[in-house]
């Protein structure tokens, strides 16, 4: 006995296996499956794992709503966020795929636009189709012009205007007494010089 | 790969593994049934502690504690089941006796080395042979046998100082010695 935790010696070993080789005894079949069935019945309910866990909380229909509105959320910035610029390859594609056709005037247009007429007559002397281009380029911010000018004149000189063409109309009453009538409204104003200066334009 | 160890297979029990209990199960039902028909001398009784001992094992939450292998919180609670039987049967509880082990343990000339050999195998022998022994050096004996306890498990076990283990063990493998020795033919 030289060691607490062996104090037997070989003989000792011997004399242990000895028993364990021969002696028997074994429980009942019945009593190992009454236990062995009180452990299945009784065992804990397994736990999920995370995954499982996960999985069921992908079956509850308010997870299932959150997770389909974070989808569609995130679906929602991809498309706003994605910029649709065409790519420099593209645009000359699409220029260079247009048919001939497409790039002639129509026969029933009355006044080509300028760049149209420019490709028609390359043989045109081109300071006259300069002119012309220049022209046009000035008349579009000139009728827009206009147009605003129109809309923006004073009450006064819309005023004067009429009492100008109701004069030349022959129609001097009428004119006089708008005359009067404006001067009522713009009492500071002076009235009959303003239409000389404005029947000299 | 190696096999799961005793506490790793409880702890899978208790999370719902029931395949786990069954390896647990496979593995000492044999050595703690033995060691309660030895212990107990009745097959009976045996029995109803066994299966109280696995049910409690079932039905509690607990592990072993502290230092204490499986092995050795399972034969303690089977241990503690048979006392408590005792008890509530009103029966003495012949592992408390008081024994001298100097006077029951006198070294027998007979059983010397050599006739190891020719220890008895017939069951009846040696269940007699095992009865013979003392109640307390019997304890201890069946705990090294059937429950591959080491002597410092088994003073743990039992309460007992571990040399007055090592001394029990000592004295009950000397006594079967002599009881089992045949004699070899020449």
């Amino acid at each position: 006995m030289t060691d607490s935790r062996n104090p037997q010696d070989p003989n000792d070993d011997v004399l242990l296996q000895h028993f364990r080789q021969h002696t028997r005894g074994e429980p009942p079949a019945s009593l190992d499956a009454f236990i062995l069935a009180a452990a299945h019945r009784e065992a804990p309910a397994r736990q999920p794992n995370m995954w499982q866990r996960w999985l069921q909380a992908c079956q509850r229909p308010r997870w299932q709503m959150a997770f389909a509105t974070v989808a569609g959320v995130a679906l929602l910035i991809g498309v706003v966020m994605r910029s649709p610029v065409p790519t420099p390859e593209l645009s000359t594609a699409d220029y260079s795929a247009s048919p001939p056709a497409l790039a002639r005037p129509a026969p029933t247009l009355a006044a080509p636009a300028p760049i149209a007429r420019f490709a028609m007559a390359p043989q045109a002397d081109s300071a006259q189709v300069q002119a012309e281009v220049a022209g046009a380029a000035v008349d579009a911010p000139v009728a827009k012009m206009s147009k605003q000018t129109a809309a923006t004149l004073p009450f006064l000189e819309q005023g004067l205007q009429e009492i100008l063409r109701l004069r030349q109309a022959g129609e001097t009453k009428a004119a006089d007494e708008m005359l009067l009538r404006l001067h009522k409204r713009f009492p500071k104003e002076d009235l009959p010089a303003q239409l000389e200066v404005l029947q000299k334009r | 790969m190696d096999s799961p160890s005793d506490e790793s297979l409880l702890a899978r029990y208790r999370t719902g593994d029931a395949g786990a209990f069954e390896i647990l199960y496979a593995r000492h039902r044999q050595g703690l049934y033995r060691f309660l028909v030895s212990l107990s001398s009745k097959a009976e009784l045996a029995e109803e502690v066994f299966q109280d001992t696995w049910l409690s094992l079932i039905r509690s939450t607990s592990q072993p504690q502290g230092r204490a292998s499986f092995r050795t919180w399972l034969f303690q609670i089977a241990r503690n089941r048979l006392i408590d039987h005792w008890r509530k049967h009103g029966i003495h509880n012949p592992l408390h006796d008081s024994y001298d082990e100097q006077l029951h343990g006198q070294p027998d000339g007979s059983a010397g080395p050599e006739q190891l050999l020719s220890l008895s195998r017939d069951q009846d022998r040696l269940d007699a042979a095992l009865q013979a022994l003392p109640e307390d050096q019997r304890e201890v004996f069946l705990l090294r046998l059937h429950g591959d306890l080491e002597v410092p498990q088994i003073a743990e076990l039992t309460g007992a100082p571990l040399e007055t283990v090592k001394s029990r063990l000592r004295y009950a493998q000397q006594k079967l010695r002599r009881l089992l020795a045949e004699e070899v033919p020449a």
